[in-house]
């Protein structure tokens, strides 16, 4: 435990001695750089190390002496712990080149220093033992977070993004409360404990858990703020969020079903269809963006609901008394956890060098980037395959856990299981071939074909600490992708912590599963390697032409006829058009000598379209109505807190 | 093992010729003497002399397209049962890892038609995304409905052994409906009519075609070689499902086998001939047939088990 400690300390100072040194410009980057990325390069090796013992690690103090703050890293954490640190070091180093503005100095310093308290705070969470202990470090985690939403607070967007998440993480965390209240009304203690609960209680407990941590983790309908604060928020700290942040979500989720172990079969089906519903209408949302890092925040909706498509299947699995089932669908969420926190980080890191080097994240302004972007586009290109979940890369190891443990459920006869199952994998299809044509669609909008404006003709990648930590990610995600067996072992460490009652989880069918993967993978490699001496020897000694695209006899092509985002969406939009509405606006080209037309087309949450009208008005209306308590003066304040105080006095 | 990896190569061979069945098809119903069935070994020898010439927009991705979609493709027969034998390789899971390594080459063929900046590759891959994300749903329901006959997910379980002639007994009338539902899936991820028409003439209107109108030389000889494969694949799937037996006698059985795929790949052809295209905004209705089919097999099949 004092490893870890020692390395929130040392994270703590990388973002304490920034503020102190930024009239330094550089020096404040590198103290602030060091300090993080040590810190949690310490981080990681703890928890690497606490993954290959038994036995969770304990310590606890006690504060005010009226509560303790109790840690513990079990295996759970651990995972969590080494998915936290990988990301974040990496982000810390990529923001040396990132945050390159001297005269915002003083501001750069306060970003490393929510930085390392937001690292730090993520590592608290999942560490945390006790609801004052887990609250408490929520509540920072939120905050910190906050704060670098809002680094770039004079645009108005940024500040109403800002706002937007700062209310949905705190009505969020009321859930969390309210979760934590039901355990404590019965259990007496602030412990992670539900000795007494009735199933009832139970449920309450799960489902008030699952809004609470659900809105952080960006799970549909609760995802709102999701794609409006990740493009806010400098790029770094949109790989942090939405690599790793919203991950404690998911980490609540589970963390609150290995409290609770609840039997209640509806419990799984409802994690499942929740996680359908985010998987499928999160790709089809992030089809429709034409904003580059909105577009990859709707795809962290997508791949929260694969993950809780894995936790369904494992909870339907563990009410089911399938223990392959159950194990394959925790194991495969939990893998996904870590390769999304890979992949997704490694895009938006893409996306920040995109718009660091071009200054606009519009997809349809850009085009061509691979020409002058080798690494940058070779790495988002990986990315993009990962997230795609097509082999040989890290996301279709996940998935591919996942869907064998949801296979498992289809013999069983069992009324919800065999539905549950079949619509598991009947979403996972659909989401794999829709998140295929959203990344075909930003790889060949963005990096291929020709530049469609001058933003995007003369760019270079200049800045190493960028493109080294996008590196080092796109080969994890190969090499997870291609020997996914070690990571697999870690995995079945972390799932046994979730307290599902099987004595030992034996390694030998994970083990030959993995195999079967990696044996799959270098078969293809090796043929490609074939193909490609081949193509090698009837290349020799031939004439290579370069020239123009054919354009089916049209002599004059101009960048501007290149096909859009925009249209290349289109027809796949018009199908989900029910759940995605579409609006266009195009004045009709008409009349002999037509005007100048344009075309502008935006397509619709319908959450944010049904929030505004059936939440947010009636709130606003009431508070409207409400505004005769608020008088301003503070002696009719100080009355109320007695009158409170009165009244509360008669209920204890 | 030995006889596994022979029949693979039987598959690579044969792939080229098998397509030739389907222009002699199409010849023969438009009272056309038509072009050799051995047509695209030549067109092959000949695209592999020619050098290439590549456009200014394009980059290392529009030539890697062509080595991804003819690896996946032959990656994927090795998995596959062909003439009922065992496969050269299998394992539990292997179905998923296939349709996705053919996901890995479509990803790779739109990222070579998008390279190129071409708004018509650009139209054409858009249709490319988009069609077998209906097949993609509809190839997963009919894996439902054989792990629930099989309880396995490999090839080899499906179509091997005493397979699919087990499935035919257990569930005869959905087996009939999945024949249909793989057909109308082959119509579309090949780029046949009606979903796709190779032989059109306007660029607007194609999908597959258009994606590689800039490929030329030993690439475009790799796509074509790909395309066959790939048709190779579904075909001797539907293959399998319409002759399920399997004779003691090598060549015999090969030979039925054979037979078989001359049908799947005539019926190909009559369709060509006595269909036209349908709109493109028509497709997707046709193409989500073959996933109700599926499911209704799925379904009824959950009775007949019982």
């Amino acid at each position: 435990m004092n490893l870890f400690f020692l390395s929130m300390l040392i994270i703590a100072a990388g973002g304490l001695l920034p503020l102190f040194s930024f009239r330094q410009f550089s020096l404040m980057k590198i103290l602030g750089v060091l300090g993080i990325s040590i810190g949690c390069g310490l981080g990681m090796l703890d928890a690497l190390s606490k993954l290959s013992h038994d036995g969770p690690a304990i310590a606890s103090f006690e504060y005010l002496n009226s509560f303790s703050l109790a840690f513990r890293i079990d295996g759970l954490s651990a995972f969590f712990l080494l998915a936290i640190f990988a990301v974040c070091l990496l982000a810390a180093i990529y923001s040396f080149h990132y945050m390159n503005h001297p005269e915002k100095a003083l501001r750069t310093a306060a970003s490393y220093f929510f930085f390392s308290l937001l690292a730090a705070s993520m590592a608290l969470v999942v560490v945390a033992d006790n609801m004052i202990t887990f609250l408490l470090s929520w509540e920072i985690m939120s905050l910190s977070s906050f704060f670098l939403v809002v680094y770039d607070y004079q645009t108005p967007e940024n500040r109403k993004a800002g706002y937007l998440y700062f209310i949905f993480s705190h009505v969020g965390t009321m859930f969390i409360f309210a979760a934590f209240g039901v355990l404590y009304s019965h259990t007496g203690s602030f412990g992670f404990e539900s000795a007494g609960l009735s199933d009832a209680a139970k449920m309450a407990a799960f489902i008030l858990a699952f809004i609470g941590f659900g809105s952080k983790a960006g799970v549909f309908p609760f995802h709102i703020w999701l794609p409006h604060a990740h493009p806010a928020a400098p790029s770094h700290i949109s790989a942090v969020m939405s690599g790793v942040m919203i991950k404690t979500g998911i980490y609540g989720i589970l963390r609150m079903y290995s409290i609770l172990n609840p039997h209640t079969p509806v419990l799984g089906t409802m994690v499942l269809v929740f996680g359908m519903v985010s998987g499928v209408l999160g790709v089809v949302y992030a089809l429709g963006q034409h904003d580059l890092k909105r577009l990859l925040a709707y795809h962290s909706v997508e791949n929260i609901g694969i993950i809780l498509i894995g936790i369904g299947i494992g909870m339907i699995g563990v009410e089911a008394n399938n223990p392959v089932m159950a194990v394959l669908g925790f194991s495969g969420a939990l893998l996904h956890v870590l390769n999304h926190s890979l992949f997704k980080s490694l895009l938006f890191m893409g996306a920040g060098v995109v718009l660091k080097k071009t200054g606009t994240r519009s997809i349809d302004a850009l085009g061509g980037l691979l020409k002058h972007m080798k690494v940058t586009g070779v790495t988002f290109l990986v990315g993009s395959l990962a997230i795609a979940g097509l082999p040989p890369f890290n996301g279709f190891v996940s998935e591919f856990f996942i869907y064998v443990g949801s296979f498992k459920g289809i013999p069983v006869d069992e009324s919800p299981v065999f539905v549950v199952s079949l619509l598991a994998i009947i979403s996972l299809a659909v989401i794999g071939g829709l998140a295929l044509a959203c990344f075909t669609k930003v790889v060949g909008v963005v990096f291929q074909g020709e530049p469609r404006s001058p933003a995007a003709q003369s760019v270079d990648e200049k800045g190493p600490t960028m493109l080294l930590p996008m590196i080092i990610l796109a080969g994890a995600c190969a090499v997870i992708g291609i020997y996914p067996t070690a990571f697999m072992f870690m995995v079945l460490k972390a799932v046994p912590a979730l307290g599902l009652d099987y004595a030992n989880i034996p390694m030998e069918p994970v083990a030959r599963m993995s195999a079967n993967i990696t044996l799959g993978a270098t078969l293809f490699l090796a043929l490609l390697l074939v193909i490609l001496a081949v193509r090698r020897i009837l290349y020799q000694g031939k004439a290579i032409g370069r020239a123009g695209t054919w354009g089916c006899g049209f002599t004059q092509p101009t960048v501007r006829m290149q096909y859009t985002g925009s249209s290349y969406a289109a027809s796949i939009l018009e199908f989900f058009k029910p759940a995605a509405p579409l609006e266009e606006d195009h004045p009709p080209v008409s009349g002999l000598f037509p005007r100048a037309t344009h075309y502008h087309s935006h397509i619709h949450d319908i959450i944010e379209r049904h929030l505004n009208r059936m939440v947010v008005n009636p709130v606003l209306w009431l508070f409207d109505k409400l505004r005769w308590i608020q008088h301003g003066d503070i002696h009719l304040y100080i009355a109320y807190i007695l009158l409170a105080i009165v009244v509360l006095l008669f209920f204890v | 093992m030995l006889e596994s990896i022979l029949l693979w190569s039987f598959a690579l061979l044969t792939a080229p010729l098998f397509a030739g069945v389907i222009f002699k098809v199409k010849a023969f119903f438009g009272g056309r003497k038509g072009s050799p069935v051995l047509i695209n070994y030549y067109t092959l020898v000949k695209l592999c002399k020619k050098g290439s010439v590549y456009s200014t927009s394009s980059t290392f991705i529009f030539r890697l397209g062509p080595m991804v979609s003819l690896g996946a493709a032959a990656t994927s027969l090795l998995f596959l049962p062909i003439a009922g034998h065992a496969p050269v390789l299998s394992f539990d899971g292997d179905v998923i890892f296939i349709l996705y390594l053919l996901g890995l080459a479509r990803f790779f063929t739109i990222a070579a038609a998008m390279d190129t900046a071409s708004p018509f590759e650009g139209m054409g891959a858009a249709r490319e995304a988009y069609f077998p994300i209906i097949c993609e749903a509809s190839m997963f329901m009919i894996l439902i409905l054989f792990y629930r006959l099989t309880g396995d997910l490999s090839f080899a379980a499906f179509f091997s052994g005493g397979q699919p002639f087990g499935l035919w007994q257990t569930a005869g009338s959905p087996i009939l409906f999945v024949v249909i539902a793989f057909f109308i899936i082959l119509l579309t991820e090949n780029a046949r009519v009606p979903v796709d028409d190779p032989a059109t003439h306007l660029e607007l209107t194609m999908i597959h075609e258009v994606m590689v109108l800039d490929h030329s030389g030993p690439d475009f000889a790799f796509i074509e070689m790909g395309a066959f494969l790939k048709m190779f694949f579904y075909a001797s799937i539907v293959a399998r499902l319409v002759f399920p037996f399997e004779l003691s006698n090598p060549a015999l059985n090969l030979g039925l086998f054979s037979l078989g795929l001359l049908i799947v790949y005539g019926s190909v052809g009559v369709t060509e001939s006595v269909m036209a295209r349908y709109r493109m905004d028509r497709v997707p209705k046709f193409v989500l047939t073959s996933f109700a089919l599926a499911f209704f097999a799925t379904v009824i099949t959950l009775e007949f088990l019982k």
